[in-house]
């Protein structure tokens, strides 16, 4: 089957610049910089409060780690479980190998339900699919219905945020969105009235559209149940009002007992939203007669999590519950934002998340956009070692790149080849020292610092001095130091 | 691109051979570190004292009174609300729905008339003080889900009984898991705008608690 859409060009991993790039252009964006700062800081200063009420937070974060890893140690267990329970009460289960096929089978869905529009609550499942772009070029009109997506998603915006979404846009630009989307030029700024107007559109499409999509923050392998964790309520919309429902989960979702959800659900909203809980959490199982949707579909999607599962220091990377606490608190993202990250999974689950899911082929710049401060690792509710799997997806880049460089010559690689003859002998070091004193000597200054360097070197003064190399070396002042010398 | 059939099989291979686990269905649960707070510290009073605080804190309104009083209660908050119409589930009791208000019970109501409804009335199944949190599980008395989404104004009535301390409390309480539940923690709520709290956004702007003392 063919399909014709418009990929996101700023936020697929294969059209994407690298982070470095993408990340200059936003850092000469004073705005948006004050605010992700703004945002983050909120968060982070909720966040902070309600963990710190909590006196068994790092039991629930080890109880936490634990059952994801229980999850998928067991996966292919659970995920059948999960199939028959779902079945048996009255659900059809799909799988998705890829994202492509995730499409088609949601696509067809679709077509069977007769559906020209549908509405969605916020998943980054249904972005990681790009499945939006492929629902317009089908005809079929998506109304996002979570407000910051319903704010992108008229303003032609991209997401920059897991949680929410339009962080980097303030009140005067939400206003100025809505008012040349929905026609209400009077509207004013206060998020109040925003989101008032927001209220307004959707009410009517909630009431009469038939068909919905949702994304899942848990599946119970246990009973079969769905969990859909949110504030605004309009989630409950979607997943009650329709006739059908639509909802697309990462393989890695699964919980393996209902009481499991009370480990999870203590962490979740603390760490995503600074709050107890959620305003609303809903629970559903298959069809119930009477009570919401009469068609229950799930898409389990791979799209390339089964290969991260096979290697063993970067599995837990699917641990991940989707809080964002690691982008709120990273001192990367809190400079760059979202869009620099080239995914619509940012920040550093983004960076170890991303090129894994695209096979190591695209994204290779993300591993390196991290300082390595570990903020990440001591926020994660699920203990992912964020930093050790940087590390070790650095190296495998490196290793990716050192065939290529091999054969293009690169500057890099022949300097780090150099290097390594050099290092390799120590009259080959002593030389070496000798000859860089005599040629830096041409470039310090009176003042002891290098401030410009010629050719390659130049990479490395354009933004910061380098200190001169002194007039001896350790080697020499310390053979010479039993002779008198001071 | 390949049939449905195939994909769950290569799915399935994928994981099995990734997991190194060839086992059939699910593993036993056990062995687990679980050594977080299930049960909470509070005496009764101190419990529903921070119930009643959590759920303020979400601009709940919250009031207090002894089983007989129930129905007074009721009518007395429907009053004070200004609202005229109520939904409520069928299987509340007839005395709750006091006189003087225009009722509408949920006998397989159309959508389009809940949402007219300017308010509903529920019981619920359990409540979690720690979090300030309302669990419905959607049995009789507590309506299908769509009664206490549309209508503007929720007004559920709380035993001192039904609430606990801890979340793991509420799991304890429920050995058989329900098929639908809703918790809910405060009003429909958004911070999308500079993480700026408005209330309601879509789901009902106004909680209201009853907590009725049947705990002696």
């Amino acid at each position: 089957m063919s399909e014709a859409f418009t990929p996101h060009p700023i936020l697929d991993p294969r059209l994407a610049p690298p982070f470095p790039t993408a990340a200059l252009h936003v850092l000469r964006n004073p705005q948006l910089r004050k605010n992700v700062s703004h945002a983050t800081d909120v968060i982070q200063t909720k966040r902070a409060r309600l963990v710190a009420e909590k006196t068994d937070w790092q039991q629930l974060r080890t109880a936490a780690a634990a059952i994801r890893n229980q999850v998928l140690e067991n996966l292919a267990g659970y995920l059948e479980e999960f199939e028959a329970r779902c079945t048996a009460a009255g659900g059809t289960v799909h799988w998705a190998s890829d994202a492509a096929e995730a499409r088609a089978i949601i696509l067809d869905l679709l077509h069977q339900e007769h559906a020209s529009e549908v509405i969605k609550i916020k998943t980054m499942t249904s972005a990681e699919i790009q499945l939006n772009p492929a629902l317009e070029a089908a005809g079929i009109r998506a109304y996002e219905t979570d407000l910051a997506e319903i704010i992108l998603q008229l303003g032609d915006e991209e997401p920059s945020h897991i949680v929410v979404p339009a962080l980097h846009l303030n009140r005067s630009q939400v206003r100025e969105i809505f008012a040349r989307t929905m026609g209400l030029e009077s509207l004013t700024d206060d998020p109040k009235a925003l989101t008032a107007a927001a209220r307004n559109y959707l009410r009517q499409k909630f009431l009469t559209i038939p068909t919905a999509i949702s994304g899942a923050n848990f599946l119970i392998a246990q009973t079969g149940s769905m969990a859909v964790v949110e504030s605004e309520g309009n989630g409950r919309m979607c997943l009650t009002l329709p006739r059908a429902l639509i909802t697309l989960a990462g393989i890695e979702k699964v919980l393996p007992r209902f009481a499991d959800l009370e480990v999870m659900l203590q962490l979740l909203a603390r760490s995503a939203t600074g709050e107890r809980m959620s305003p609303y959490t809903s629970l559903w199982t298959g069809v119930t007669p009477g009570d919401g949707p009469e068609r229950f579909h799930v898409v389990l999607l791979d799209n390339g999590r089964s290969s991260i599962l096979s290697r063993p220091t970067e599995r837990q990377t699917l641990r991940c519950i989707r809080c964002a606490a690691c982008l709120n608190t990273c001192p990367v993202y809190r400079q760059t934002g979202g869009h620099a990250y080239g995914s619509v999974y940012p920040g550093p689950i983004g960076a170890i998340l991303t090129p894994q899911l695209m096979h190591m082929e695209y994204a290779q710049s993300l591993p390196f956009a991290s300082s390595l401060c570990g903020a990440c690792y001591e926020v994660c509710p699920v203990k992912i070692d964020i930093p050790k799997v940087l590390l070790e997806l650095r190296s495998q880049v490196v290793n990716q790149e050192r065939v290529q460089a091999a054969r293009f010559g690169d500057p890099m690689f022949i300097g780090m080849k150099a290097a390594s003859t050099v290092f390799a002998s120590a009259r080959r070091f002593r030389t070496a020292q000798w000859l860089g004193r005599i040629a830096l000597r041409v470039f310090t200054g009176k003042d002891g610092w290098i401030h410009s360097l010629p050719g390659l070197g130049a990479k490395w003064t354009q933004t910061r001095d380098l200190r001169g190399l002194p007039d001896q070396s350790f080697r020499r002042w310390w053979a010479a130091r039993g002779k008198g010398e001071r | 691109m390949s049939t449905p059939i195939a994909s769950r099989q290569l799915i399935l291979d994928r994981i099995r051979a990734a997991t190194q686990n060839q086992r059939q269905g699910a593993p036993v649960h056990a062995g687990l570190s679980r050594n977080y707070i299930r049960r909470g510290t509070l005496g009764a009073e101190d419990r529903l004292r921070l119930m009643i605080e959590r759920l303020r804190e979400y601009d709940a309104e919250v009031v207090e009174c002894a089983p007989d009083e129930v129905p007074a209660t009721i009518a007395a908050q429907l009053a004070l609300s200004g609202r005229r119409v109520f939904v409520a589930p069928v299987g509340l009791p007839a005395e709750w729905l006091a006189a003087g208000f225009d009722w509408k019970l949920d006998r397989n109501l159309a959508i389009t008339e809940i949402e007219q409804a300017q308010g509903v009335v529920t019981k619920a199944f359990c409540g979690v003080a720690d979090s300030g949190t309302i669990v419905l599980h959607h049995a009789e008395g507590e309506g299908r889900r769509v009664l206490t989404l549309l209508p503007d104004w929720h007004l559920c009535i709380l035993n001192a009984s039904q609430v606990v301390e801890t979340l793991p409390e509420y799991f304890d309480r429920s050995p058989l898991p329900p098929n639908l539940a809703t918790y809910i923690s405060g009003p429909s709520a958004t911070a999308d705008i500079e993480m700026t709290r408005i209330k309601g956004v879509h789901g009902p702007r106004f909680l209201n608690v009853i907590l009725v003392r049947d705990e002696s």
